[in-house]
């Protein structure tokens, strides 16, 4: 039986007559890697610093680890760790300096500290730099110091809010690394907030599409992307070594195709219902041969804009 | 209770690391050292001076006591303009509320990191300028003086706290540490010039200098007697009554008024004693605990608006 690490209810901010989270219902259950997707502005933000204890929510409930996150907030923050998306460090003090500080607050004791800041420091590859002032550092290292302030309670749920945003293509494929070994390995549940499509599908198990304050669908992507199948029909991406306006238009003729597009060398053959073996047979009548064939997969940008638009 | 000290432990090591901190104490500490040499000299020129009043006696430059009336109200804001703001604006603000600690562990910690800051820039001050003075007029305080010093120790903290949490007050209420800057400076320009021309200037409105007592036929007559006249004069002492209550709601004239109360150099007449410190103490309550209830109200005032802020996205 799995726990629920977040559940809320109805959950709601209002910040004068901007509704930024609007009657939320979210489950996410322990080990999950949880993608929150949405576009900027959308209130993932928000969730995060209601669930954080940061901010109060104006209606609803909910609970992180089995604590209120208004009455326990204090016991939430022992177990959740945050990265926030604008987090800041302390400049004129070192990453150790820096750590300590946190592990000071989360009430452990000096060998504790040195002891698991000096394991945070080498996972996360900032050991060269750890007596350096964190005001030399560039991005990316604060970043990594970022994910080890967030571990350094050993929490037994991290939010990462834009974790890889302004970083650069090696550093963010490092630190999605870093994450997603954190999930697999340790069991690490993470609620990773981003309006990143390609890295949400890179990582997540599970996501939630947040829009304009309201989720509009929590589901697997696997999930999403065969219900979209089905609702948009499926289509099949084919490369010809010849293609002539004849076959073309023999092909718009086939039962259940309802349209063709060419794009560069490429043909995309859009279908209500599966009339692959129809399709293979008219191109082969008009002398063509087929050199790639494919059903073309929806991506996780399809998904998102078909429920962003509908939301 | 130990979150607090954590917080204040680490601001502490941060006030006492900063530039910001080292300047004004080197300044003061230079600054106590000219007084204490003037406060010197000033009992070597008037024997019946006592020990005390190397701390208010000036000669060609500003006593201890003018130091602190002056530039105290600078030294507290600016431990205080930029507690919150700073750390809000950097981002360290949401890392630090996201640990297991009650918020107000935050501002309270760092109330008494600042506080103690202040006390000890005091204290050392006046012990640096005992032990200079001490050797250079030959004699030391009497126990009464000593408790004095004492006093006057105390009374310099809870004044210098008062601005503290001042500027506390300001980092709370504004985004941008420049604006609680400028507010701060703005404050203590108010309370340092601005209060006494005002302070002046509505006595004159209140009390104002009847066009009758210019009458045109008298000028020729009286020429300038008119200024000596017993009406005149009265006038002019109830302008006084009037500024001297306005100003009284300037936490430096509180400060100035108690500290000399203390010191016992407040109207001390040839031949005569100064009052006992009890006696100057009752006398100047009002003044303590008006400095007293300024800081805890600027505190609580911070405190509740801290406490009730929302940390929204983006800071």
């Amino acid at each position: 039986m799995v726990e629920p690490m977040i559940e809320t209810r109805e959950l709601t901010k209002i910040y004068g007559d901007l509704t930024a989270v609007d009657g939320l219902n979210l489950t996410v259950n322990e080990g999950e890697f949880f993608g929150f997707m949405g576009p900027n502005g959308a209130g993932k933000t928000t969730t995060i610093l209601m669930l954080m204890g940061l901010s109060v929510p104006s209606q609803g409930t909910a609970t992180v680890g089995g604590y209120d996150i208004v009455q326990e907030s204090k016991e939430v923050r022992k177990i959740a760790g945050q990265l926030p998306e604008f987090a800041g460090y302390y400049e004129d003090l070192t990453p150790r300096q820096n750590l300590d500080y946190v592990g000071q607050l989360n009430g452990l004791s000096r060998t504790e500290r040195e002891e698991r800041i000096a394991d945070l420091l080498e996972d996360v590859g900032l050991t060269e730099w750890k007596d350096m002032k964190v005001e030399k550092f560039s991005r990316g290292m604060k970043q990594r110091l970022g994910i080890a302030q967030a571990l350094i309670k050993r929490p037994k749920l991290v939010f990462f809010d834009e974790p890889t945003i302004g970083l650069d293509p090696a550093v963010t494929k490092e630190i999605r690394d870093m994450i997603l070994r954190l999930n697999r390995e340790q069991g690490l549940t993470v609620f990773l907030s981003s309006h990143l499509l390609h890295e949400v599908q890179l990582t997540c198990s599970r996501v939630g599409i947040i829009s304009r304050g309201r989720l509009v669908v929590t589901d697997t992507i696997e999930n999403l992307t065969n219900k979209l199948g089905g609702e948009v029909g499926e289509s099949i991406e084919f490369k010809l070594h010849k293609t002539t306006p004849e076959l073309l238009e023999e092909l718009e003729t086939v039962e259940g195709v309802t349209s063709v597009t060419q794009e560069n060398d490429r043909l995309y053959v859009h279908m209500e219902r599966d009339s692959t073996m129809e399709v293979s047979q008219t191109i082969f009548k008009h002398g063509a041969l087929i050199l790639l064939m494919k059903p073309r997969e929806h991506t996780l940008e399809e998904i998102f804009m078909k429920y962003y638009q509908g939301a | 209770m130990a979150e607090v000290l954590v917080v204040s432990r680490k601001e502490v090591a941060d006030i006492f690391g900063s530039k910001r901190y080292l300047i004004l104490f080197a300044l003061i500490l230079l600054l106590s050292t000219f007084s204490a040499y003037q406060g010197a000299e000033y009992i070597r020129n008037n024997p019946e001076a006592g020990f005390l009043a190397i701390f208010s006696g000036a000669g060609f430059g500003f006593s201890f006591l003018q130091w602190m009336i002056f530039f105290g109200p600078l030294l507290g804001l600016a431990l205080g303009f930029d507690a919150i703001n700073k750390e809000k604006t950097s981002g360290t603000l949401s890392i630090l509320l996201s640990q297991p600690i009650f918020r107000d562990s935050v501002i309270n910690g760092k109330f008494l990191a600042g506080a103690a800051a202040l006390a000890t820039l005091t204290v050392s001050t006046v012990g640096i300028m005992c032990g200079l003075a001490i050797p250079m007029i030959g004699f030391g305080p009497t126990l009464e003086g000593a408790s004095r010093v004492v006093l006057l120790s105390l009374l310099t903290v809870l004044y210098l706290a008062f601005w503290l949490s001042l500027g506390l007050l300001f980092s709370v209420l504004t985004k941008k540490t420049s604006t609680s800057m400028l507010s701060s400076v703005a404050t203590w320009l108010f309370f340092t010039i601005v209060i006494n021309i005002l302070a002046y200037l509505i006595a004159s409105l209140m009390v104002p200098v009847p066009s009758s007592m210019f009458r045109t036929g008298d000028l020729e007559g009286q020429g300038l007697d008119i200024f000596q006249s017993p009406e005149y004069l009265e006038l002019m002492q109830r302008r006084i009554a009037v500024a001297s209550t306005i100003l009284k709601v300037s936490p430096i004239n509180l400060y100035s008024e108690a500290a000399l109360a203390i010191l016992g150099v407040v109207q001390v007449l040839p031949g005569m004693d100064a009052p006992s410190v009890a006696s100057g103490l009752a006398a100047i309550w009002a003044n303590i605990a008006a400095i007293a209830v300024g800081l805890v109200v600027c505190f609580a005032v911070s405190y509740v608006k801290f406490l009730r802020s929302e940390i929204r996205p983006g800071g």
